[in-house]
Parts: structure tokens; C-alpha cells; sequence
């Protein structure tokens, strides 16, 4: 007898079709799958509360204002009654000499920043990794992770007395060797070297914690073996720490390419003056000064908004790359 | 001549020492196992014989010279590493060529040793793999590679099987050892697993506490073990230990313990030593079950009757003291449950100094 003769249960494929839903009916819906897991798992989702409260309220609800950069806002309408105006911000922000040098200044110096701050912490972890007398090496790696810990406010006292013509260290130095004092804060060609150089003396060090510990997680192992071996020290650096931290470098990458536009505003305001706006003024000071001091928010909001599609642009196209050539990204 | 002395090589921590003056004599192409328990000092010995450790006292000699200052690699040594060591940024074949390249030798050389060390060890369809993607075994075999495509004087081995599964570890243990048959280089492997002694060792090397107990081939080390500990340690299940008294029997010394009593080898020791303490010591192999008193024999309580297949293991005590016996099962299988005691050769029969654990002198050597 085959199964289709049996009417006691039907054809096979009605059989088959009940199978399928009795089936269905035992597995749990996945509304009630996803509500056995929270009651299951109610306290770490309790933990987790904060943290999405925070990112509701401070990244997503502003969300809703950046239309204003679609908009003729007027403080008197509010945002959902101001008029549309379309792209027109962005074309009159790419007419506006001022933001097209705020932009080529915030590549300029975030350029910079990328290729001669990005490998300091490294290099920095590579050098704290050698020393081997670990007294030197707690008092060094506290006397370069400080600066980060100092306010901005301060750091930028800091730089202003030291560059200072009459008093500051850098121009006393110099009058030792018969040389003249320069204004350095005043002159647009020094800006951009003090800036990044300010931000790396005060974030080298800091930076450096993620690599050092990228590098405690090396098995000693890989080193012995290279002692064996007849490695050198230098050649061990070269072709076991750093290839072993190089995920850690790529991600830090692609987190810093994502930044890359965001340039540390509160520094620049506390060094920049209208003498340096040529090399100095960024996209963010220039929000600043057109949004808050000019009262023009939806222009500063396509300029912020230009710069978040920028930067997620750039995050996106790195995280691509890397995860092609070395099996390494951020998802 | 590639041979390894170690003369009263002592190892420091501070005011702990931790290896006590050991002595050893390597010989040029011997396989040499250091066994012992956790702690008991023998990969501290096997690094300080790589240079990974310093050494505190004493002479290390490799080859006629005296290494106790000569770096790592210049004592031509090569070492595997329990968790193989290999770098996961590297394929196989940059693994296997890592130390050449650090010697600078030239691409050519590097590419033939490679090839070569990659078809001895059956890599070589994986020489482009990463180790991620390798098998336990494959990537012990690339570290096997590393070491030997160096071709060093001496091989060290520092517990190379012990992250691998049973099976894979019997199989590596022969690969091992054919590979040693076939390189024929000094080797000297560590390892607290006393089958991997038994079966790779040319001579043995006990430790405990940073000190050799005894050194000799596998057999002699099983049959004629100097102490309580050596004859605990190698043997599975090792030979069980009974606590006695020496009394007088009709035809010579015999032992008491529990109100029992067995004949024991005739010894000087035991001569006039009634009184004495002592420890039998009876290898599970060699106690013969009987299933109803017999002269002669020992009655136990059987607790457990572990079938392993062609053999069985009987756990029983015999007063206080815990007693297996390793029996064949073919025509004993029904009498397994119902044994009650066992007789033994008083030839096989080991007797240690209840005080200090040494094997009593006078001894017959068991062959």
C-alpha cells in the first residue's frame, strides 16, 4: 500500500502540508521567542537601559532638528513649520569662500594629524615594550599619559606661554642661538605645526594604552621562539609585535579616518585668532561662528550634516578596504 | 658529537632555588626524556639548556663547549613549545622558513628546506594555509617543521603533545619518534605524561623537587625503579605500594601488614630486619587473581572491575592500602567479580625503605 492509498491520513502532500503546520504550531513565534529571552535575560537588558536611554536622547532625538538644513528655519516657526528650501544651504555653503577654506583646512590638518600622530602612540607602545627597567617605564608612561588628563583650557595656556615672544621657552631658546622672536600663534604658517603637534603631546601617550595592551595579549612564547631562533630585538618588533598588533592598528584606523573631520574644536578656539583664520578656521569653528554667533543655524546644520556624510563616507570606505586586504574591520 | 652535559646546573628565583644541582650526560643522537610532575623542574632544565634561562650554577656543555654565556642562537639548539608558537600572521611555509630568514640565508635555500621539511612532515599541501587553519596535529607538525628545518644539533621538545586529543597524541608520538630515527639528532623532550616517556625515550630521566631521582633506559626505570616515587610514577596504573613490616617466615623474610602476610625476596636488607618498615611495591601486572585463599596469597576487597577490552582492571584495597590489578580477560572474564585476593612472584616483588622511599639493596635485577 502506498501512502497515497492511505485515507486514514490523506494524500502525502497534504501529510506533508500538516507535518509542516503542526510543526509551525509547536515552535514558538519569535514575538514570543525574543519575550522568553527577556525575561530570561531581564537584568543584563536592565544594564543595557542606560546606555540606549543615552543614545536616544543625545544622538538620535537631535536627529530630528537636522532637517533644518533642508529648511528656512526661523526660531519663531520651530522646526516642523519652516518653510523647505531644498539643497539651496549646500549650494550657498560651496559658494561661501569661508566654509571651502574651513574644509580644505579640516582635511589639511586632520591629514596631518593621521600621518604623524596616528603612528606616535604606536611607536610609543613599541618603545615602552622594549624598556625593560620597569621603574623607567612607570614614571615614563605616567609622564606621557598626563597631558591628556589636563583640561584643554590649560593646554592651550600652556602652548600660548610657551610660544609667547617675550617670555615663552621656544623664543628664550632661540635667543640663545642669536635668533629673533616670532609670534608663532600669530602667523597662519605656524598654526598647523603647533596644533598637531599640541594634539599629539596630548594624546600620544593615552593612545598608546590600547597598543600596550594589544601587546600584553602576544604569547612570550612567539618571542622565545624567535630567541631560538636568533632574533634580534629590533627584528622581533618588526616581525612578530607588530604584525601581531596590526588588527588593533587597522581598527583604531578606521575609528580614527571615521573622526577624521572632526578636529578638536575646543583647541582650535582657544588658539586660532583672526590672524591664523587662513590655516586655522575648520568646519567645526565655522558652524560655530555662522550657527551660534551668527544666528545662521541651518546653514551650520548642512555644514554639519556634510560632514557627517563625509566622515561616514570615509568610514565606510576604509572599513571596505581593510576587510578586503586583511581580514580585519570594524563589522 | 652533539652530546649535552649538565654538571651541577643549579636554577634561582631569588633566595629559591628551584633546580638543585642536577648532573647529566646527553649523547650524541640520543632521545632523552626529562618526566617528572608540575614543578618538579624539567622545563625550567629544558629552557635553560635553550638559553631562555639563565643559569644560576653549574656548566651547561653543548658539543665540547661550555654554552652558560652563549645566546640562544648561537648554541644551535631548536626548540618546539608546548602551544607550538607559531605565528598566526604567517603561512605555513613563512613559519617553517622564519628562523632561516632571520639567519639571511638565500631565497633558494630557504624554498628547498621548506619543500623538503614540508614533504618529511606532510605539509606540503598546506604550506600556503595559515595555522588557523590548520588541525592541532598539522600545526604541531609545522612547529615540528620550524625545529627541524634548522637542522640543529640539538632538538628540544617542551611538552609538545599535551594540547592534543589522545588519539592525535599517540599518533604524534610515532611520528616523533620515526622522525627521530630519521634525523638521528640529540633530542631532549619534557613531558609529565609517563607513556610518552616510556614509548619515545631512549633513556629516561626522572625529576622531583628540582632533583633527578633516577636516569636509565624506559625498562630499567620500570622494572628496577630506585625509589617509592620513580616506581609510582611510571607504570599505568603504577605499581602499588603496600606499608608492611618485616617479620620472619619459615623459608626466609616475609612481609606483615594487616594481619596478612607475603613471602619477599630473600635480601641482605632484610636479613635479621624483623621489626622493620618497609613498603612492598607490586606492579598491577604482575599480581595474579585467584578467586579463593590459596597459599601464599593475599586476600583483598574488590571494589571495581574496570573492562577495558582484552584487559581488565580490578580496583581493590588491602587494609588501608588501594590496590589494582591489571589482568587479561580472555577465560577470566567470569571470574572477574568474585575475586578476593592475589599471589605474586616474590621475585617481581620491589621493597622500599618505609623512611626514605629508596629500593632496598640486594635486589635481583629483573631483566
Amino acid at each position: 500500500m502506498t501512502m497515497t492509498d492511505n485515507k486514514i491520513g490523506g494524500s502525502t502532500e497534504e501529510l506533508v502540508v500538516e507535518a509542516g503546520e503542526a510543526q509551525r504550531n509547536r515552535r514558538p513565534s519569535r514575538m514570543n521567542r525574543v519575550g522568553d529571552h527577556l525575561r530570561r535575560e531581564w537584568q543584563l537588558y536592565l544594564l543595557l537601559l542606560p546606555t540606549i536611554l543615552w543614545l536616544l536622547i543625545f544622538l538620535y532625538k537631535p536627529m530630528y532638528g537636522l532637517q533644518i538644513a533642508f529648511k528656512d528655519y526661523s526660531v519663531f516657526r520651530g522646526v516642523a513649520g519652516s518653510p523647505w528650501v531644498g539643497l539651496e544651504h549646500f549650494y550657498t555653503l560651496f559658494e561661501n569662500d569661508q566654509f571651502i577654506r574651513a574644509l580644505r583646512n579640516t582635511i589639511y590638518i586632520s591629514l596631518l594629524g593621521l600621518v604623524f600622530g596616528f603612528p606616535m602612540p604606536i611607536i610609543l607602545a613599541l618603545m615602552f615594550n622594549e624598556v625593560v627597567n620597569q621603574l623607567f617605564k612607570k614614571t615614563a608612561q605616567t609622564i606621557v599619559y598626563l597631558p591628556h588628563f589636563i583640561s584643554s583650557v590649560i593646554i592651550a595656556g600652556i602652548v600660548i606661554t610657551a610660544f609667547s615672544p617675550s617670555a615663552g621657552i621656544v623664543n628664550t631658546v632661540m635667543g640663545w642661538f642669536g635668533l629673533n622672536p616670532i609670534y608663532f600663534l600669530t602667523k597662519a604658517e605656524w598654526f598647523r605645526p603647533i596644533f598637531v603637534g599640541t594634539g599629539i603631546w596630548q594624546e600620544a601617550g593615552f593612545q598608546s594604552i590600547v597598543y600596550l595592551a594589544a601587546i600584553a595579549g602576544i604569547s612570550p612564547t612567539l618571542y622565545e621562539s624567535a630567541v631560538v631562533d636568533g632574533a634580534t630585538r629590533f627584528q622581533m618588533m618588526w616581525k612578530i609585535t607588530l604584525p601581531m598588533i596590526l588588527p588593533t592598528i587597522i581598527i583604531m584606523l578606521i575609528i580614527r579616518i571615521g573622526n577624521m573631520l572632526e578636529v578638536s574644536f575646543e583647541m582650535i578656539i582657544l588658539l586660532y585668532q583672526p590672524a591664523t583664520y587662513e590655516t586655522a578656521d575648520v568646519v567645526n569653528t565655522f558652524i560655530y561662528r555662522q550657527g551660534i554667533q551668527g544666528g545662521q543655524y541651518d546653514l551650520a546644520a548642512a555644514a554639519g550634516l556634510f560632514n557627517a556624510f563625509v566622515a561616514f563616507v570615509l568610514v565606510m570606505t576604509a572599513n571596505t578596504i581593510s576587510k578586503r586586504y586583511s581580514r580585519t574591520s570594524l563589522w | 658529537m652533539s652530546g649535552v652535559r649538565l654538571d651541577k646546573i643549579v636554577k634561582s628565583y631569588g633566595a629559591v632555588q628551584v633546580v638543585h644541582g642536577i648532573d647529566l650526560e646527553i649523547k650524541d643522537k640520543e632521545f632523552v626524556v626529562l618526566v617528572g610532575p608540575s614543578g618538579c623542574g624539567k622545563s625550567t632544565t629544558l629552557r635553560m639548556i635553550a638559553g631562555l634561562e639563565e643559569i644560576s650554577d653549574g656548566s651547561l656543555t653543548i658539543d665540547d663547549r661550555v654554552v652558560n654565556r652563549v645566546a640562544p642562537k648561537d648554541r644551535d639548539v631548536a626548540m618546539v613549545f608546548q602551544n607550538y608558537a607559531l605565528y598566526p600572521h604567517l603561512n605555513v611555509a613563512d613559519n617553517i622558513a622564519f628562523g632561516l630568514r632571520i639567519r639571511k640565508e638565500s631565497k633558494d635555500a630557504i624554498k628547498a628546506s621548506v619543500d623538503e621539511v614540508g614533504a618529511i612532515l606532510g605539509l606540503t599541501p598546506y604550506l600556503e594555509r595559515r595555522p588557523s587553519d590548520l588541525s592541532g596535529g598539522q600545526r604541531q607538525r609545522v612547529a615540528m617543521g620550524r625545529a627541524i628545518v634548522r637542522r640543529p644539533k640539538v632538538f628540544l621538545f617542551d611538552e609538545p603533545l599535551s594540547n592534543l586529543d589522545a588519539k592525535l597524541r599517540t599518533q604524534m608520538r610515532a611520528e616523533i619518534k620515526r622522525l627521530h630515527k630519521r634525523l638521528e639528532a640529540t633530542s631532549i623532550y619534557v613531558t609529565h605524561d609517563q607513556v610518552e616517556a616510556m614509548t619515545l625515550a631512549d633513556k629516561i630521566v626522572v625529576m622531583q623537587d628540582g632533583r633527578i631521582e633516577q636516569i636509565g633506559t624506559p625498562m630499567e626505570l620500570f622494572l628496577n625503579p630506585a625509589n617509592a616515587f620513580v616506581a609510582g610514577f611510571l607504570g599505568a596504573p603504577p605499581m602499588n605500594m603496600i606499608n608492611a613490616v618485616v617479620a620472619k617466615g619459615e623459608n626466609g623474610p616475609i612481609a606483615s601488614f594487616d594481619g596478612q602476610t607475603l613471602p619477599l625476596p630473600a635480601l641482605p636488607d632484610l636479613q635479621n630486619a624483623e621489626g622493620r618498615p618497609i613498603i612492598v611495591g607490586i606492579r598491577p601486572e604482575y599480581a595474579n587473581i585467584v578467586t579463593a585463599p590459596q597459599p601464599g596469597s593475599v586476600n583483598c576487597t574488590l571494589n571495581l572491575v574496570e573492562t577495558l577490552g582484552s584487559e581488565a582492571l580490578l580496583h581493590a584495597t588491602v587494609g588501608d592500602d588501594q590496590f589494582v590489578i591489571r589482568t587479561e580477560t580472555l577465560g577470566k572474564i567470569d571470574q572477574l567479580d568474585h575475586v578476593n585476593g592475589f599471589t605474586v612472584d616474590p621475585t617481581l616483588i620491589r621493597i622500599f625503605d618505609a623512611k626514605t622511599g629508596k629500593a632496598l639493596g640486594g635486589q635481583t635485577r629483573v631483566a
